[in-house]
């Protein structure tokens, strides 16, 4: 599919995520044991057929960086198109934590956007834990001749506060679309993610610039819903959002059901990382491990329950960890007791030490720590 | 561009003391470790060696080898100058061509592709070993010594010395004599298959050897004995360290049960020696309420809900609940079923052991007893047997004996 473009905004970092954001922006928070949260969207352009896409960083993008290099596990590592990161050029803004909205982002990038060499472009957050079939998405926008498309999802995830919700018509067209209000008064609730032409796209990164209008949605969807089509694409399967620790430990824990992980891991429309030549792991003679999701690279002698585990981690004899989340390189030392616990990359849990959160409220420890 | 050191790599084995194992795939491309392919230990040790330019020779079912190799990105061998090459057996004008005769004659029939590179050493290698060796330090030693040929050997017992190429070297390990399976050895010192050879000297070898219609055109029985007749200087250079042929059911099972144990083989963790393996695109993997894993290797999209011991699992095996797997390697995307007994076994790729069934079984005093192998995509039924040693090639009905 040579028509569509993709866009992913890789710039905000959720205050609300904590200690897990201190060191990146959203889009690379490691999700699922080996993913970082924008292995999704971009496996979900890629697995379309999108060839070219633009990634719109602004502050905290090393890891980003780290991450995807050249693109080349996504097959984006291109002669012609391929992966572009775009950190801003010339920003007026600049030194603030991020752009004000997504239309500001956006002008910060338009020669890269009047470059776009394909009519259609897509264009969404990159920090949704989704395997939506973006070809689906693109020919429904193409036969129902919207003039934007929303993708939305009907299992409402989002904190009414952080999230938009839209309201259809008869005719299935968008004719309200509120925006962070206190309570989810709509059925529906927006991932905004948009599929539109580029032409529109650049009319409006123009109008808003000559008018300082920083937010797509309040500055152009909401004053334009009658003049412009705008129709939804209702995505029925798994949506994860993570807008506080407590979202991304429920999000973590949902991928021990075997149904969110095979509508998220489908095999059809695989979700590509980078790829890191990890051993297998190895399983001790007295470990013990049950309902749990395992990464490549570890090494576990202890015990290990209800709990995800990414590349690396070592769980040692005698350790127990359950209901927990353990980053990459995670070090779990003899004797000591982990539940309810978010360890992100290389936290070390000395001899017998006892952490313990609870379910509404997991214990997160920062990236490098040593308890 | 002229390269100074080029490694080529002899896969075109077809394998055969592996049997079923080998009847769809090269012995290079045969699965080992979890995670890897036999030939992923050579082309890894290249790259970590510095050597930037290889040629993988094939010519037996070359086409899974060939996918799996690609354009070399896992290993880094996607270079715009040099990388991985891979190297079929091909016919010249007027009809002339052969397949490749032997271990010297593949290299021989390759001098053109040598001469792209015109590199001052080649190293010669093969796919069927495992191990972790720095060709560079061997290389150093060829140098130093201006050896026309150097051979990497390995301390074996005085015992198994009699099974190997042994190389009677004097105090300077300069190699004097050649002995293939000597029945009374004069040193332990085996030949490991490792060549380093100055190339203007043996591209010389070569071209005399092919003129020599006696010949049988390989390495070892022709090659070195040459050499050593014409009093060039061979230098043998002492490998420490695990190495393991991976060239029967066997040894095949015995080196995948010592990645089990890495501080007696081979840390694949290691950060400064890493292993590369193309690694296809799988979720991490997942065990179920009443799984049971001990001492064993489990890798992404696998699910396990029976019991494992003592095992090495690759990608997207499946353990269904109440199966029991034992001291057994089970291949990509390999399925047992609930109820079943495996142990003492290889499953090769995406073979299904049915409900109840029972594959292999520990060792006893019956001299026939050995490994069951079960070959790729074979179905053993619903309470089938495959006893031990037994090689199943074919779908195995429910009920029956294999």
């Amino acid at each position: 599919m040579n028509d569509l473009h993709g866009i992913l905004f890789a710039y905000r970092s959720n205050a609300n995520l904590g200690e897990l954001t201190r060191p990146r922006n959203t889009c690379s928070l490691p999700f699922g044991g080996r993913y970082r949260l924008i292995d999704f969207m971009l496996s979900n352009y890629v697995n379309a057929g999108i060839s070219d896409v633009g990634i719109i960083v602004h502050q905290s993008y090393q890891s980003l960086l780290d991450h995807l290099g050249s693109g080349k596990d996504w097959d984006l590592s291109r002669k012609h198109g391929g992966l572009r990161i775009l950190p801003p050029f010339s920003y007026a803004q600049q030194g603030h934590g991020e752009y004000r909205g997504n239309m500001d982002a956006l002008a910060g990038v338009s020669d890269y956007l009047s470059n776009i060499r394909q009519d259609y472009v897509i264009m969404g957050w990159g920090d949704v834990a989704v395997n939506l079939p973006v070809a689906d998405v693109f020919s429904q926008h193409l036969s129902t001749g919207a003039d934007i498309t929303v993708v939305c999802t009907p299992t409402l995830r989002g904190a009414p506060r952080f999230s938009e919700y839209v309201e259809v018509s008869e005719e299935n067209r968008i004719t309200d679309l509120s925006v962070h209000p206190t309570a989810a008064d709509k059925a529906l609730e927006s991932l905004e993610l948009y599929i539109m032409s580029k032409q529109l796209l650049m009319d409006m990164v123009d109008y808003c610039a000559a008018h300082d209008i920083s937010n797509f949605s309040r500055g152009v969807l909401q004053p334009r819903l009658k003049a412009l089509k705008l129709m939804p694409y209702i995505h029925q399967g798994y949506a994860g959002r993570f807008q506080s620790v407590g979202d991304y430990y429920q999000r973590s824990m949902d991928l021990l059901d075997p149904a969110v992980r095979a509508d998220l891991f489908s095999p059809l429309r695989p979700i590509r990382t980078k790829d890191q030549s990890n051993p297998s792991t190895y399983y001790g003679p007295d470990s013990a491990c049950a309902c749990s999701l395992v990464a490549d690279g570890c090494h576990i002698e202890g015990e290990v329950e209800h709990s995800i585990l990414s590349r690396g981690v070592v769980v040692e004899k005698g350790a127990k960890v359950s209901n927990s989340v353990l980053m990459q390189g995670t070090v779990v030392k003899a004797g000591a007791s982990l539940a309810y616990v978010i360890a992100d990359k290389n936290v070390t849990v000395n001899e017998g030490r006892m952490l313990m959160g609870h379910n509404t409220y997991p214990l997160a420890i920062a990236k490098d720590s040593v308890v | 561009m002229k390269k100074e050191v080029v490694a080529m790599l002899l896969a075109g084995g077809q394998g055969s003391r592996l049997y079923a194992l080998t009847s769809h795939v090269a012995k290079p491309a045969v699965p080992f470790g979890g995670k890897y392919r036999i030939i992923d230990f050579p082309l890894s040790n290249c790259v970590n060696s510095g050597i930037d330019t290889v040629g993988v020779l094939t010519q037996y079912r070359p086409l899974e080898l060939n996918s799996y190799i690609g354009n070399g990105q896992p290993w880094d061998l996607d270079r715009s100058d040099g990388g991985v090459h891979i190297l079929p057996p091909y016919m010249r004008e007027g009809d002339q061509g052969t397949w490749y005769k032997g271990t010297a004659n593949a290299i021989y029939q390759n001098i053109g592709f040598l001469d792209l590179y015109d590199p001052e050493y080649v190293v010669i290698l093969s796919g069927d070993h495992i191990y972790k060796m720095d060709y560079a330090d061997m290389v150093d030693l060829h140098k130093k010594t201006g050896a026309a040929c150097t051979i990497s050997v390995l301390e074996v017992t005085m015992e198994e010395a009699s099974r190997f190429g042994i190389m009677n070297v004097d105090e300077q390990d300069q190699v004097y004599e050649f002995e293939e399976k000597p029945k009374q050895p004069k040193s332990n010192l085996a030949s490991m298959g490792i060549y380093v050879f100055t190339w203007s000297k043996l591209r010389q070898y070569l071209m005399d050897d092919e003129a020599d219609p006696n010949s049988s055109n390989d390495f070892g029985k022709n090659i070195i004995p040459n050499m050593l007749a014409a009093n060039e200087k061979l230098m043998a250079y002492r490998f420490h360290g695990y190495w393991k042929d991976v060239g029967t059911i066997n040894s095949l099972w015995d080196a995948n049960m010592d990645m089990l144990a890495p501080r007696s083989s081979i840390d694949l963790h290691d950060p400064e020696w890493p292993i590369y393996a193309r690694s296809p695109i799988k979720s991490p993997h997942t065990t179920g309420p009443n799984a049971r894993i001990s001492h064993s290797l489990v890798t992404g999209g696998c699910q396990v809900d029976g019991s494992v011991e003592n095992s090495v699992l690759f990608h997207s095996v499946v353990i269904e609940e109440g199966a029991n797997v034992q001291y057994s390697i089970l291949m990509p995307g390999s399925v047992v079923k609930a109820g079943a007994q495996v142990s003492y076994a290889i499953i090769a790729e995406d073979a299904v052991i049915g409900q109840n069934a029972v594959v292999g079984s520990a060792p006893d005093d019956n001299p026939d007893w050995g490994i069951a192998v079960v070959a790729g995509g074979v179905t053993v039924g619903e309470r089938a047997v495959v006893p031990p040693s037994a090689m199943v090639r074919e779908d195995v009905k429910g009920g029956e004996l294999a």
